[in-house]
């Protein structure tokens, strides 16, 4: 379902704990209910049902008991896989109550933002223009709306284009000497070859046949062993950064990208090695 | 040893063809290696180079939460002041950071932010007159050049703000400022629009008047004493702040923020260097196999196995060597592509980069290369050690 971001009233809110102070107590039983990360119980050994005491002033005055209704696992978010995920999740009035201080201005009527959901997705673009217009000083935006984050994807998929940009081209020169030996390899068999009545385009065939059978060989080596090895990648990185999210995965389309890039290019390196060899005369090939 | 080397040097070169893409391939290979050397510890140092430049190695905050996301400090004019009392201590600079924007525009949003004139800024004065040079009846003001173009600010222009500071912003009066300087913020990104006042007309601006609240002390510590000690003297006298110095803040952001580009380099760094050890191995694998009855007939006529065996060292040697040199420019200048790829990142300030070089990196890269190039060397050089001479020999007159 899409949803709008307006930034004037919540629904639901959370805290960041790490902006403040937060002590384990003892407490009564009508203390409000609060849910905190997995990261933040792990690390302070909170456990359902302890009361903590909420504070937004550093030394932790005025703060507020809550207690620990529930431990919950962050929506994965990419923008903040390097960071700990220290969160707790609030009532918005307990929420509020807490970043006020009772006097006028203080905050206490003040939100972040404000998730619509419509009755008809579609219309996101359309209905975010009219609030804004209606609402001046608010800003409404469809969820699809290009922001930061998606930008920052598209800058670290930008580099890692660049990157395999140069990789594929050491590939290349690799597979061109590789397939430049092998042809040098057998010049007197290619000599005999041609000695004995065989054409050069036919000499030139069975090379780019074998050029192309050896890279169909290699792609699909390289995918199976990107695929054994996908798992160990998002293993470690999700054991490194303490994380759900997945970093490597291979796809229909990126294993086709593979193999149309490789089979191109591994055609295109023994037809080069093959094309300058049979350039050499009869006599040179046999070595007379 | 000098004739070794002469006799790998001519076999290299009696096949310039095949030489030359061997080399080709290590200039590829090490570029990228190259390349993932100076990112793995790029950023980490610029960033250290960042906040040094900055003239502050000490940093003192409310809570532990990064710079400008938790509480702010309160009684920030005595806490600087208790700071500043410090022999350890040479400036103290109190900052806050708030929103603001142009009241002719709500939708240009600007940061503000309010810092003591009288301190050595943190900024670097392009145009104009710094905030401790201007009148005291003035609101002075000084801009990036984002700002002053999208504003069409020049110095002596007037500007009328409003803060962003709360539910009640729609409550505060404008604030008029005058534009005194163009100035270069460190941490501002390539679409950053920023300006810097007095901290008594960041209250006004926000209708603060009475607010005494800094979002973190800039300290700079006297040289004698270093940040080290600075930062033990002030956590001794106000242990309910948290002080950091640029080292742990480095050090921090290293472990976490900046981990990603380390990781990635090092998986880059080592897939790098097999490819580049599968390289030389094959073609000299192959180059050896082609010419084992030539090795047969040096070792026949009295060239002792050390000596065939260091010859084939040798030409790996002279490829990787040659690619490696070769590649360091080219990678030089693959960094700056993929630097100005990544230097587009939101909210990377302009004068961070990804790939920074330390003569460090270099050594790195040599000792890399030379492992790269013994490696590959060890199957052709099994081949040529073990090579039955009569019977290769043999073999070559037959065929």
């Amino acid at each position: 379902m899409r949803t709008l971001c307006l930034k004037l009233v919540p629904l639901v809110a959370f805290l960041i704990a790490v902006g403040c102070t937060l002590a384990v107590q003892a407490a009564p039983d009508d203390a409000p209910s609060l849910l905190i990360s997995r990261q933040l119980a792990t690390t302070r050994q909170l456990r359902i049902g302890d009361l903590v005491r909420l504070s937004r002033d550093p030394a932790a005055a005025r703060g507020r008991l809550f207690r620990v209704d529930g431990i919950y696992e962050p929506t994965p978010d990419p923008m903040r896989f390097a960071q700990q995920r220290f969160e707790a999740r609030l009532h918005l009035p307990d929420l509020l109550a807490l970043s006020g201080d009772g006097s006028p201005g203080d905050g206490a009527d003040t939100i972040d933002a404000i998730n619509v959901a419509l009755a008809d997705p579609r219309g996101a673009a359309r209905f975010a223009r009219d609030l804004s217009g209606r609402v001046p000083g608010a800003i409404a935006q469809a969820i699809d709306t290009p922001d930061a984050r998606t930008s920052t994807f598209v800058v670290i998929e930008r580099f890692h284009f660049a990157i395999a940009i140069v990789s594929v081209t050491g590939s290349a020169v690799f597979l061109l000497a590789l397939m430049v030996m092998l042809v040098d390899e057998r010049r007197e068999t290619v000599g005999i070859l041609r000695l004995i009545g065989f054409a050069e385009h036919r000499i030139l065939l069975q090379v780019v046949v074998e050029g192309a059978i050896i890279t169909i060989a290699g792609a699909v080596f390289g995918l199976l062993f990107a695929v054994m090895t996908e798992s160990a990648f998002n293993r470690f990185f999700e054991w490194r950064y303490d994380t759900p999210l997945v970093f490597v995965r291979i796809t229909a389309g990126v294993a086709a990208q593979s193999m149309l890039l490789a089979l191109p290019l591994g055609i295109a390196a023994s037809l080069i090695a093959s094309w300058t060899f049979l350039r050499r005369g009869l006599m040179a090939l046999v070595r007379r | 040893m000098r004739s070794i080397f002469r006799v790998a040097w001519l076999s290299s070169v009696r096949q310039p063809g095949r030489t030359g893409l061997g080399i080709l391939g290590v200039v590829a290979v090490g570029a990228l290696l190259f390349d993932m050397l100076l990112l793995s510890r790029g950023l980490v140092l610029s960033f250290r180079d960042l906040l040094d430049r900055i003239g502050f190695d000490v940093r003192v905050l409310a809570t532990d939460a990064t710079p400008l996301t938790g509480p702010p400090l309160e009684r920030a004019t005595a806490t600087a002041a208790a700071i500043a009392a410090l022999p350890e201590v040479e400036a103290v600079l109190p900052i806050r950071v708030r929103d603001a924007e142009l009241a002719a525009d709500r939708t240009a949003r600007l940061q503000f932010i309010g810092a003591d004139p009288q301190a050595k800024p943190m900024w670097t004065l392009v145009d104009g007159r710094d905030l401790v040079d201007a009148r005291a009846t003035d609101a002075p003001l000084l801009v990036n050049r984002n700002l002053a173009a999208s504003a069409r600010l020049s110095i002596g222009s007037t500007l009328l703000l409003r803060g962003v500071c709360g539910e009640d912003r729609d409550a505060t009066p404008p604030v008029t400022f005058l534009v005194t300087g163009i100035a270069e913020f460190p941490f501002d990104d390539r679409s950053a629009t920023t300006a810097a006042g007095r901290l008594g007309d960041l209250r006004r601006l926000c209708g603060d008047r009475d607010e005494d609240r800094a979002d973190m002390l800039l300290v700079r510590s006297s040289p004698r004493a270093g940040s080290d000690a600075a930062a033990e003297r002030i956590r001794a006298l106000l242990p309910e702040l948290h002080t950091v110095t640029n080292d742990e803040i480095v050090l921090r952001f290293s472990h976490v923020e900046f981990s990603y580009f380390e990781q990635i380099s090092f998986v880059l760094a080592t897939v790098t260097l097999f490819f580049g050890f599968l390289l030389i191995t094959v073609l000299l694998t192959v180059s050896v196999n082609q010419r084992l009855g030539e090795i047969a007939a040096l070792r026949a006529i009295g060239l002792s196995r050390l000596r065939v065996m260091v010859g084939v060292l040798c030409e790996s040697v002279l490829v990787v060597g040659a690619g490696g040199v070769l590649a360091i420019p080219v990678g030089g200048v693959l960094s700056l592509w993929l630097d100005g790829i990544l230097r587009a990142l939101p909210g990377i300030p302009l004068s961070v980069s990804f790939f920074v070089f330390e003569p460090h990196t270099l050594v790195t890269y040599a000792w890399l290369l030379a492992v790269a190039a013994m490696g590959a060397a060890i199957y052709p050089m099994r081949i040529v050690g073990a090579l039955p001479i009569a019977a290769t020999l043999r073999r070559e007159v037959v065929s």
